[in-house]
């Protein structure tokens, strides 16, 4: 039976990480788009996606375009694993075999 | 960890708002502006060419042109949000088939000296190509606009030659509403 994970579990990064996965494997977030989508403050995102790329759920790239620094975001391999049983996990609790 | 199944339900519900949301946000991130883009150009020029393309060769070249700048400005802007990895390898089957399309095979057709028509068929069919092979190749519904598009070429050069323009209209109107269901109804 799949666990639950206390990291994805916590409301705001259970809400990144929902995002995260919708993106093909190779596609990657604006830090700034994926706020605004998400409606969380810049404080909140980035020391919840510090703990998720802590973990290896997330994969975090800074570059600049032109002068302006960029981060973007996706998940990771190992992040998408992780969601996929946590949500079997959850859906386990609903309707245990 | 243990959580209750009310918990639970309302955990799954947040992930389902939040994908919601996110698909929606990556829908209009899947080349809908595109399909508006030269859709519109496609029906534009069609209309013009059926009145008569040597008088409005110009504004031709002035449509595609725009449609060539707006498409970079789009892709820079939406590229800034969401982007991945350019794929070197289609890039380079890209200009392959760009450059046998309109600089190899016709060294030996001369189609872009026959007529206007054969011309712009020509054109247009290379790039159909590049949507079937990039829709195979990064599995997307590029590869059914590809072919649909091929048919309506081919039917309208092939079969009914007098309605060759009003094809290429039907082409247009099909690229802009591709769009609309890209946008509110792909994966």
């Amino acid at each position: 039976m799949e666990a639950l994970d206390a990291t994805i579990h916590q409301p705001a990064r259970l809400q990144i990480m929902s995002a995260l996965t919708q993106l093909d494997q190779d596609e990657r977030v604006d830090f700034t788009f994926l706020k605004d989508r998400l409606a969380l403050t810049d404080g909140n995102l980035g020391a919840h996606l510090t703990t998720l790329e802590g973990r290896g759920y997330i994969a975090v790239d800074k570059q600049f375009v032109g002068r302006r620094p960029k981060t973007y975001v996706k998940a990771t391999a190992a992040g998408r694993h992780a969601f996929a049983s946590h949500v079997a996990a959850l859906n386990a609790i609903l309707s245990p075999k | 960890m243990e959580i209750t199944p009310e918990d639970a339900a309302k955990a799954l519900q947040e992930i389902k708002l939040s994908q919601a949301a996110m698909r929606s946000a990556i829908r209009s991130h899947r080349g809908h502006l595109f399909l508006w883009l030269w859709g519109a150009i496609w029906c534009a020029m069609a209309t013009l060419n059926w009145i008569d393309p040597f008088r409005f060769a110009t504004a031709n070249n002035l449509l595609t042109a725009a449609g060539v700048l707006a498409s970079f400005a789009i892709g820079i802007i939406q590229g800034r949000q969401i982007n991945s990895r350019v794929d070197r390898r289609f890039v380079g089957v890209v200009a392959a088939v760009l450059l046998f399309g309109y600089g190899v095979i016709p060294l030996v057709t001369h189609s872009f000296q026959a007529s206007y028509a054969e011309g712009y068929a020509v054109s247009m069919l290379t790039w159909m190509l590049v949507y079937v092979i990039g829709g195979i190749w990064f599995d997307t519904y590029w590869l059914w606009v590809g072919i649909t598009v091929t048919a309506l070429i081919l039917a309208g050069y092939l079969i009914w030659p007098a309605l060759f323009w009003g094809f290429m209209l039907l082409a247009g109107l099909m690229l802009v509403g591709t769009g609309f269901y890209v946008r509110h109804f792909w994966r």
